[in-house]
Parts: structure tokens; sequence; C-alpha cells
């Protein structure tokens, strides 16, 4: 019997047809569920792509190498530049379109998509929220772990506090601000005759930087859907003048060293962040946040703060992830959510006072001592030692 | 003045009453989570920014203010706290126990209702939110308020400006493209519209008019805050005309099914322990440290 509910719609960001990582990150990852899923469910439901853009086929195929088994494409000038807008109906018309789903699958009884991925950065996180608001189904954000399984569930209101099954159900893992818990979100269909919404698709944004794509394998095939969107012109209104791209004033990219800094900071908090910055400085670092501090938790002076205490700096699931050849933690414990966004780094040490940290587990050299004895005796000797290279001209 | 009423522009602010993050206030449980029940309330740092930008409109184009929270009574104080930073000329609380247990979704449709709710003439033009709570940090709410109004959405916006002959919104975004670079990106759009304010947003008031305007309205909201529930109206579910079936956890296609510690991954490294006071052993870490750089150029 075919579902009212199929497939796994992944919709994907680009640059001109270069892929954001995260989208081929969610291929990747929806490719292995959906194996999983339909081994266990003896079915064939598909990894389904979904591409706004312009003259960019080429990316179409690629995804395809990538793990999707079909791609919907909407190629059309006005879709070249996202607008939260024209992209939100557009992705909502392909979700609804059981004449879409037929291109690639047995649709009798389609109507929207089982479960849709987007990526939990600037474009996606938005886009997802106003994509489920006009589908009216649950959205999660921000999750660094799927599993799909039939569950029973007892819920004061969902099941009117009786044991139900719910099956084929996306559990959707997200770690909260802490980065010491985990919670396990759900979006159950509705079975309250009284509601007139159907609660699909189940629907999430996914951290980038945690799932990894599939090789790319160019003997896999696909279908190429094309969509032809329509467009209310009230909404072509809403127009981009000009984008212009920028060098982010924080640049862990073109440094070989991180210096970050956490919670540890707290006894002298102004003093500290001079001798981390002073750290950074000797050895030709960018200083780097873990998320704690960029919620502003200690006061100090407006310079410090503007320059320091910033989301931009914040290393870990909620800001940047880096892999320097060197990078040094100063007074942070170690949440799982920092961890994430630096355990590639070549090289990594760790100033502490406390050898439970969890840090410890998680670097090469641990430096058993508070911050504001170790860092001027470690300055004193980085300095002793400093390379003398001359630049020849 | 001649009509407080009758304005050009009709501003409404989305604020959250979040925990208090900074030391001193935040508790944490031994474990590391946090103590809500030690943790004192504030009205979040972005709901502050989104204010501020409220501020600018009133500053700029003489907008009517208008605030509003979805929360239990306790969450006046965050309407204060706001009305202090934007002169808000009016304050709402969406008060309801129907609203508990809301996802993103019934938080929206509790909060369409309540622009909706808005006076003065006309309807909302612009509407603004704060870029994500410091506790939930889902950043879905606005975009989904937005959508449930039929608001076009700008996110990350970091500068906006109105032709309020036209009936125009500019505004600069700020846009990371993961792998990248950033992109600012200027974008116009046909009022109202629903801007959810980037962190690194300042307002700057260049002229002398914009400055004096400035200083009159923060001195008008320093006594409207002293005063604020002369400004402050309590609506429930009925008063806003929902559904009930739509806010709250009926209205909510998502639930918590369970929330646990997040297992100790096994140990990655295998670390040496250094003493920090020992000069000897630093020594080393220094010469670890100039050896990982490798070629490094001292300029």
């Amino acid at each position: 019997m075919m579902s009212k509910y199929q497939h796994l719609y992944v919709v994907i960001e680009h640059e001109d047809g270069m892929p954001v990582p995260v989208s081929l990150e969610m291929l990747g990852e929806a490719r292995r569920l959906m194996d999983g899923f339909n081994k266990k469910y003896s079915s064939d439901e598909k990894v389904v792509a979904v591409v706004l853009g312009h003259n960019v086929r080429k990316l179409c195929e690629e995804l395809i190498f990538y793990g999707a088994d079909a791609v919907i494409y909407a190629d059309n000038p006005e879709l070249r530049y996202r607008r939260n807008l024209i992209d939100t109906k557009v992705i909502s018309q392909i979700a609804r379109s059981r004449e879409v789903a037929a291109k690639f699958s047995d649709t009798s009884e389609f109507v929207k998509p089982r479960y849709m991925f987007f990526g939990a950065d600037s474009i996606g996180r938005h886009l997802s929220s106003t994509v489920l608001a006009e589908l009216e189904s649950g959205l999660a954000s921000d999750i660094n772990k799927l599993v799909i399984e039939d569950l029973e569930i007892k819920h004061e209101h969902k099941t009117k506090g009786q044991a139900m099954k719910y099956e084929k159900t996306l559990e959707m893992y997200r770690p909260d601000f802490s980065g010491f818990l985990w919670t396990t979100i759900l979006c159950l269909d509705n079975r309250n005759p009284a509601i007139e919404r159907e609660y699909h698709p189940q629907a999430c944004s996914i951290i980038p930087g945690v799932f990894a794509p599939i090789e790319p394998d160019t003997s896999r095939r696909g279908a190429i859907v094309d969509y032809v969107p329509e467009f209310d012109e009230r909404d072509l209104k809403v127009r981009i003048l000009d984008r212009k791209i920028v060098k982010s004033a924080v640049d862990f990219d073109s440094h070989k060293a991180v210096v970050s800094f956490g919670k540890g900071i707290k006894d002298s908090p102004e003093q500290n962040i001079k001798q981390v910055a002073e750290l950074a400085k000797e050895i030709e670092a960018e200083v780097g946040i873990s998320l704690p501090i960029s919620k502003k938790p200690f006061p100090v002076s407006e310079g410090i703060n503007s320059t320091y205490m910033i989301p931009d700096r914040v290393i870990g699931t909620s800001g940047r992830k880096v892999a320097p050849l060197l990078y040094i933690a100063v007074g942070i414990s170690g949440a799982m959510q920092h961890i994430a966004g630096m355990k590639e780094s070549g090289f990594i040490v760790a100033i502490n006072p406390d050898e439970n940290s969890p840090i410890k587990d998680e670097c090469d050299i641990f430096i058993r001592g508070r911050m504001e004895d170790v860092i001027p005796l470690l300055l004193e000797q980085l300095r002793k030692q400093r390379p003398t290279i001359e630049v020849k001209k | 003045m001649t009509s407080t009423t009758t304005k050009d522009l009709n501003v409404a602010v989305i604020v959250k009453l979040e925990p208090d993050f900074s030391e001193g206030n935040v508790s944490y449980n031994a474990d590391g989570t946090l103590n809500r029940a030690e943790t004192k309330s504030i009205l979040g740092p972005h709901s502050a920014i989104a204010s501020n930008a409220a501020f600018y409109a009133k500053v700029k184009y003489g907008a009517r203010v208008a605030v509003g929270t979805m929360g239990p009574p306790i969450a006046e104080s965050a309407l204060q706290q706001s009305q202090l930073l934007c002169d808000a000329d009016e304050l709402h609380l969406y008060s309801d126990r129907l609203f508990a247990g809301a996802d993103t979704l019934a938080t929206a449709e509790v909060l369409k209702a309540g622009v909706s709710k808005v006076e003065g003439d006309g309807k909302v033009d612009i509407v603004f939110s704060g870029h994500r709570a410091s506790d939930g940090e889902t950043g879905q709410t606005g975009p989904q308020t937005a959508w449930k109004l039929g608001y076009t959405f700008l996110g990350h916006v970091i500068d906006y400006n109105v032709d309020l002959q036209s009936r125009f919104v500019r505004a600069k975004r700020l846009i990371s493209l993961q792998g990248f670079y950033d992109i600012i990106e200027e974008v116009e759009a046909p009022l109202p519209v629903f801007i959810s304010i980037d962190p690194s947003y300042k307002a700057f008031f260049n002229t002398v008019s914009q400055r004096l305007a400035f200083e009159k309205y923060q001195k008008e909201a320093r006594s409207r805050a002293e005063n604020y529930k002369q400004f402050l109206k309590v609506l429930n579910t009925q008063q806003l005309g929902i559904d009930p079936k739509l806010v709250g956890l009926p209205g909510s296609p998502t639930i918590v099914y369970k929330v646990e510690r997040i297992p100790k991954a096994k140990a990655s490294r295998k670390s040496e322990v250094i003493d920090g006071a020992n000069r000897d052993q630093l020594t080393r870490v220094a010469a670890n440290m100039y050896e990982v750089l490798g070629g490094m150029v001292i300029k």
C-alpha cells in the first residue's frame, strides 16, 4: 500500500551552483537513514534533493553522485539568489506536488514528503521556519543526531495519556545551550479529528559540519525533474539590490593557531581576556570563545566586549568549526558542543585548573593550573624560544 | 505634536523574558545544566537589540511603537525593560494557561494574533524580533510569526531605512555562507515587513534633530517605564480571538520526547598532564607549540 507521506526531501543550498558543505552532509545522512528505512520496512522511498537556482544543472547531476535518488530542480533567473518569500512558496509548492513526485515514484496517495531537511545556517534556519509554517507541520532546529524508529508514546495531549504506537518516527536530537543535555524532539501525526492538520513532513534543520557526506559515486543514476515555478507579481517586488562579499572580522581559516577562552576567565575577566589576547598575538593566533561567553556573563569594558564577546568568535555547534594546526583552550571545560567545533585541530593544548574537566580527554597536553598563573609563564617561554627566522627581501 | 494616534509608521517588537546568563544571576546545577529555579530572568539580549531597532524607527520616523510578549504574568518585566529602551506607546502581554507547552508554531499563532491587536491607525508596518532566544535558541518563532502574518520576512538585518512615501523598506542583511564567505546583501521590500535583527546591529543617529529626538524620547521612555502598567494590556485566548486548538499543546506538532545527558564521548586523545607552575615542563610545551606551527614567519 502506498502512503500519503513518502520520501525524504533535502533542501539544497548553493552559491551559483557550488554546494554549501552542509547540503552534501545532509544528503549523506539522508542516504544512510533511507537505506536503513527501506531495508527495515521493505519499501522504496527516495532521497530527494530540492534545488532552486539558475543554470545549475551540473550541480543537480552531482547531487545524484552524493546520494540523491532524484533531484527536483526549479530553474529560473528569479531564483538565482535566496529570497525567503518566493523560495518558501516554491518549496512549499514542490512539497505538495503529487505530479512532481510521480516522476520518480508511485504516488497515487502522495500528499506531502514524510521527512524534510534544511541546513541550520543563515539561510536554512529561516527558510525551514517559513516553509513549515506554510505546511503547518513540526520543525526542530540544530539537530546533530537522527534515528528512525517505531515508538510507543504516552503524552498528556497527543495520546490523552494512553500508550499509542507511532511508526517511522524521526527522532531528532538537539544539544541544548549548555552543551550538556540532549533533547529529542518528535513531530507526531495529528490524531485529533477536531484539528484539521496533518503533521507531515517531520522536519528539522541540521548543524553544519556534523554529518559526513558519502563518497561521490559517478556511476549512480537518478531522475532530474524540472519544476516550473509560478510567481506572484507582488512577491517579486522584494528585490536584491546589491550583494557584497565581505571578509569576516574574525578570520579563523587563515591562521595556523587559535586560542579560545571560556568561563575560566571569571576571576578577573578583563585582565584575563587581555592575557589571552597577548598569548594569541605571540603565536599569531586568532581568538575564539566558548558559547557561554557570547552571552556576556561577565562585566568587561566596552572595547573588550565588542571585540571578543561576540557570536562571530564562538567555536562549536552554535558557531564555527575550526581545525588549526594548534588549538589552545584556556579555561574551557569541554562541553560537547564546544568539542565538536575544534576536535579536528592538529595539536590541542588545554589550560585548566580542574583535571576532571572533559577537555582533558580531548587534548594532547593538559596544563594544570589557573590561567592567571600559567599564561605569564608560558608567554615567557614562548618569547625565549621565539624562532628567529628573518624574511629575506 | 498634532496627534498621538495618527502615525506614518507603526512598528511592533516581539520580545522574550529569558534566563539571565550573567555571572551572579545565573545558577548551574552540579551537572552543568541550568538551574532555572535559581536563575534570575531578564529581557533577552537579542530582544533588547530588537527594541533598539524599534527605537530607531521612533527617533527617525516618529513611529508608534508597540511591544508584545507571550508568557506568564512575570513576563511583564520584559515589557517594562523593553519600554525603557524603545519608549513603547503600548505593551501587550499574551498570557493564558492554554498557551503552556507551545512549540514555535503554536507560539507564532499567538504572536500573530497579538500583532493584529495593536492599536493605532491601520496595521503594523514593521515587526521586529531578536535573532534568537538565549534559552530556546531555535530562531524559528520570528520567521514563523512573519509567515502567519503574511509579512515579508527579512532576517539578519544589520541596518534599515524606510521610505515613507513609497512605503518601501531598504535593509542590509549579513549572511554567512558556511565554507565560503560572508555576504552583505542590500534588499528592498514593500511594507509590511518582519525584521529579525542581527546581533551586530547598532543604531546611528547622525543629524542634530535626530539626536534631539533621541534625547526627548529617551527621557519619555524613562518616565513611561516607571509607570509601565498604564500602557499594559493583558490578553488571553478569547480576547485575542484565537482558536484554542491552534495554541499550547494542541497547536504544537512537536513534543519533547526525552531529555538526557549527552554521553561523555570516549576519550579522543590521551593527554599528557603538565604542571602549570613548572618552568621546565612549560619550556617543552612552548617548544612543542613552535614545532607544530612549523615554519612560522616572524615579521
